[in-house]
């Protein structure tokens, strides 16, 4: 791969805008954010979002934002992903892995279908105040 | 450490990583609310935290980590902050130490740091030996738009990625 300047980054985008905008009719948005705290990090968080970035490209999903947080609290259940999602509720997975966060983007982000093995009730009081708006 | 910048209110983040073939080391910079002489030290101690962000929590784990590995591997690590200007934290290793940690995937940890401050700059800067590469959030922003959605945190991936293809070939 030849070293690539912002200028061919700029085509790349422009690139994958077209493509994007026939894919992403419907417009409804989500967020995944991903506990990055050192707690989640030594747990495999980095791979959770490597993980979560190919899923996506390969289900073709561009309209999602990926989001990272530090430590939510809940450092036992870590890596720890909280999926914001229009019609869905809100919800926040524990010990989630490779394999679990490729299921998140096809059972929830594509098949709106909660992973329900992973769910993590609640997050820390104070993440609630802040994150809940 | 960048989430303690962030959380400090740093509106400026610069991360200097130099390697050569005995030597890694960096130094990160933030203009964020800085810390006392006093915090300075309880800050190495891994049983304090200051107790902002968990209440309840007495355990603060990523500054002890880091000097504990620097010194591991042959090399020390430093906490340079005055209250209200900012922290500047080095960091420096023998590159082929038996205790150093494998460097790990650096494009896609560069492009998570790059886009961890909500609302300010951050900066890497990557040499080794004599050849290296700048990349900023500004710069990322004004070429891709939201650097927060799947698409663009894959483009950076890439880009920083070629990046590191570049260097390994010049060094």
């Amino acid at each position: 791969m030849a070293k690539l300047t912002l200028m061919d980054l700029r085509k790349l985008r422009d690139g994958k805008k077209i493509a994007m905008s026939k894919r992403s009719a419907e417009g409804k948005r989500a967020e995944v954010v991903i506990g990055m705290g050192t707690c989640g990090i030594a747990a495999g968080a980095k791979a959770v979002f490597d993980a979560f970035l190919d899923e996506m490209e390969k289900a073709g999903i561009t309209d999602v934002t990926i989001k990272q947080t530090g430590c939510m609290g809940l450092c036992f259940s870590e890596p720890t992903v909280e999926v914001i999602c229009d019609d869905m509720p809100h919800v926040v997975y524990g010990n989630v892995d490779d394999k679990t966060a490729r299921r998140i983007v096809r059972d929830h982000l594509e098949g709106k279908a909660l992973v329900n093995d992973h769910i993590f009730d609640k997050p820390s009081t104070d993440i609630i105040k802040t994150a809940g708006k | 450490m960048i989430q303690n910048a962030v959380e400090a209110d740093a509106t400026q983040i610069e991360l200097t990583i130099r390697e050569t073939s005995e030597i890694f080391e960096f130094e990160l910079k933030d203009n964020g609310k800085g810390m006392s002489r006093e915090t300075q030290m309880k800050a190495l101690d891994p049983f304090f935290s200051n107790g902002h962000k968990h209440a309840h929590r007495r355990v603060g784990l990523g500054l002890p980590f880091l000097f504990q590995t620097a010194e591991a591997a042959g090399g020390r690590a430093e906490i340079e902050s005055q209250e209200g200007e900012g922290t500047i934290i080095r960091f420096q290793a023998q590159a082929q130490h038996m205790d150093m940690p494998p460097f790990g995937d650096f494009p896609s940890t560069a492009a998570m740091m790059l886009t961890l401050i909500p609302n300010g700059e951050m900066t890497i800067t990557k040499t080794r030996n004599d050849e290296g590469y700048t990349v900023s959030r500004s710069e990322l922003e004004e070429t891709l738009g939201d650097l927060r959605t799947a698409e663009n945190l894959r483009l950076i991936k890439t880009y920083i990625a070629s990046q590191e293809n570049d260097l390994r070939k010049a060094g």
